[in-house]
């Protein structure tokens, strides 16, 4: 556990170290989010519902999404596919080391700083916008959102980390990879809430991992799902998590006998 | 009677593997087929490779550009599970990756590096402590020792990305050897050094095996290397084993000519040195000649007799000469 944790450390270090590519990273995550603001500000208008959602609860929605965005979908799936393309891979593979475990110390790193300056962020938003904010009073609901936040992050780790181990099987497994986190992220309902799709549609998702990401978490802290369907939902949630673990690790198992460690 | 015990610290047996790589055909009409009618060609990097290397031993692993090295290598360590054949690696299958033979093993390639880009050698070296598991003790005591036969002290705290090629190079060995491995795997290590550096990693080499009694096997296109690290030497050919013996067996055997060399005191007739070998140079009074090994003390005879000898001198092959003709001229 050490290992993992002094990678954890150096990855924190490392990432830091970057601070142009930080502060980049964050300048577009924002302008994101203000424009997502804006988008459902103007359809808000005059009325006082939208969707269900009240101004306070879109506005906080959007918010939830820059927290979330920073922790459940910065993950490594573009490195690993260069890694893997590229044979660097190979150095980790030789070490007494799990790397998925070690992958996930690293992303976890990243996670940490990008949460970090995720909340700065709304802070700054909401000195912007000077709306008003939903602030659940319910530290269950607080609670129920970190396990579903939680969950969420490391489903989106192991499906990413799946889809990118194409790369031992074909070296053009980016454009997957990008699809991938495209529909991800609408899927999710990180662009807007999922309210808006229509019924069919939106029971199609239901039927797959995607909206707990975003979605379901964002819904728990608004206290949109009362608390004994969101139980019964973070065990649903728990379920694709373990499914989702365990398609990465037959992947990554698959894969290391096809590795070719090129380059060198 | 005190007995000593040799046992193997690697052993290939039969070793093979193919590779599936997709065939692009010329031109952008052959790009569009190949969108839609792919073609792939097997190739069979490594051919029945079969030797065994123990525990002490310092051997050189010789072959031409793809021939096969690398991909063994890979195998050895355990990146590539190999097409058909077998191998053991001190007692393990190594491609079953047991952190039991991880902790023993340390594979160096010249061209990669697990060192943090960003931050300074010593992070990477914290983190390999703890990924071998190392006390702060066993860390301490390696990392010092490292760190004088390397001459790192000075750049221990400076981000990797700002180390010279040659500081880098040294740093990577110190990542690698930091938990003192039983078997060791240099892919060459001295590529892309200066002469003054790639003397200092050699003597370490040396050094290190002399010390631990590691098993090492070595590749190289740096003939200097094999020749002053490596009494016994592997060489493959396009994936098949051509030799494994002695270099100096190797060198009996391929040098099949020795070299004259004279200087001459006046003019002297470049044309009749033909008739005493193959004239490799005639020019500003001197001349080199290849003379067949049979003939070689009939031919300084007649130079000394015929010519205007001022001195004279019998040279052996050079050992890059004999394995570029063994590579067929690679």
């Amino acid at each position: 556990m050490k290992k993992y944790l002094t990678a954890y450390s150096i990855a924190l270090q490392e990432t830091l170290q970057r601070r142009w590519t930080l502060l980049m990273d964050r300048v577009g995550g924002f302008a994101v989010v203000l424009s997502l603001y804006s988008f459902w500000n103007v359809l808000l208008g005059d009325k006082a519902t939208f969707l269900g959602y009240t101004r306070p609860e879109m506005l906080t929605y959007v918010l939830i999404i820059n927290v979330l965005r920073s922790f459940v979908f910065t993950g490594r799936g573009w490195l690993l596919v260069g890694e893997i393309s590229s044979g660097r891979v190979s150095s980790y593979l030789v070490r007494p080391l799990r790397y998925e475990g070690y992958a996930l110390a690293l992303d976890l790193a990243q996670k940490t700083v990008h949460v970090g300056s995720a909340f700065l962020e709304i802070g700054l938003l909401v000195l912007i916008v000077r709306g008003g904010v939903f602030v659940p009073r319910d530290p269950a609901a607080w609670a129920l959102f970190a396990l579903a936040a939680a969950m969420a992050s490391l489903i989106f780790f192991f499906l990413e980390f799946a889809v990118s181990t194409l790369a031992f099987w074909t070296s053009e497994s980016g454009g997957p990879l990008f699809c991938f986190e495209l529909f991800l992220q609408f899927a999710a309902g990180a662009f807007f809430p999922l309210d808006v799709l229509p019924e069919g549609l939106r029971r199609l998702l239901s039927a797959t991992p995607f909206p707990y990401m975003v979605y379901f978490p964002a819904r728990v802290l608004l206290q949109k799902i009362p608390p004994q369907e969101a139980v019964r939902m973070l065990a649903g949630e728990s379920a694709w998590l373990a499914a989702a673990a365990a398609v990465a690790a037959a992947a990554w198992n698959r894969g290391l006998l096809s590795y070719a460690a090129e380059g060198g | 009677m005190r007995k000593c015990l040799v046992t193997a610290a690697l052993t290939a047996d039969a070793l093979t593997k193919d590779y599936r790589s997709p065939i692009k055909e010329p031109g952008l009409m052959g790009g569009l087929r190949g969108l839609f009618d792919r073609r792939y060609k097997d190739t069979r990097a490594v051919d029945a490779v079969s030797f065994s290397i123990q525990e002490g031993e310092l051997v050189g692993f010789l072959g031409a550009n793809g021939a096969g090295k690398t991909t063994t290598l890979k195998m050895l360590a355990g990146l590539l599970t190999p097409t058909s054949g077998t191998a053991r690696a001190l007692g393990h299958v190594p491609w079953r990756r047991e952190a039991a033979f991880q902790r023993r093993l340390s594979l160096v390639m010249g061209q990669r590096t697990q060192l943090w880009w960003e931050l300074p050698a010593y992070e990477t070296f914290r983190l390999n402590k703890d990924i071998y598991g190392l006390s702060e003790q066993e860390f301490r005591a390696s990392l010092d020792e490292l760190v004088d036969m390397l001459d790192l002290g000075a750049h221990l705290s400076v981000p990797v990305k700002k180390l010279s090629l040659g500081e880098r190079m040294r740093a990577e060995l110190a990542a690698a050897l930091l938990h003192r491995p039983s078997l060791l795997l240099l892919d060459e290590p001295t590529i892309g050094l200066d002469v003054i550096m790639q003397k200092k990693v050699r003597e370490f080499v040396r050094g290190y095996n002399k010390r631990t009694g590691a098993a090492i096997l070595l590749t190289s296109h740096n003939m200097t290397d094999v020749v002053e690290l490596c009494r016994r030497v592997i060489v493959i050919e396009r994936g098949r084993l051509l030799y494994d013996g002695a270099l100096d067996a190797l060198v009996a055997r391929y040098a099949d000519h020795k070299i004259l060399r004279a200087r001459f005191s006046g003019p002297f007739d470049a044309a009749g040195l033909a008739a005493l070998g193959t004239v490799m140079s005639a020019e500003e009074g001197r001349a080199a000649l290849q003379v067949p090994r049979e003939r070689v003390a009939a031919s300084a005879a007649a130079l000394l007799r015929d010519f205007p000898v001022a001195d004279l001198d019998v040279e052996e092959v050079d050992i890059d000469d004999i394995v570029r003709r063994l590579f067929g001229g690679a």
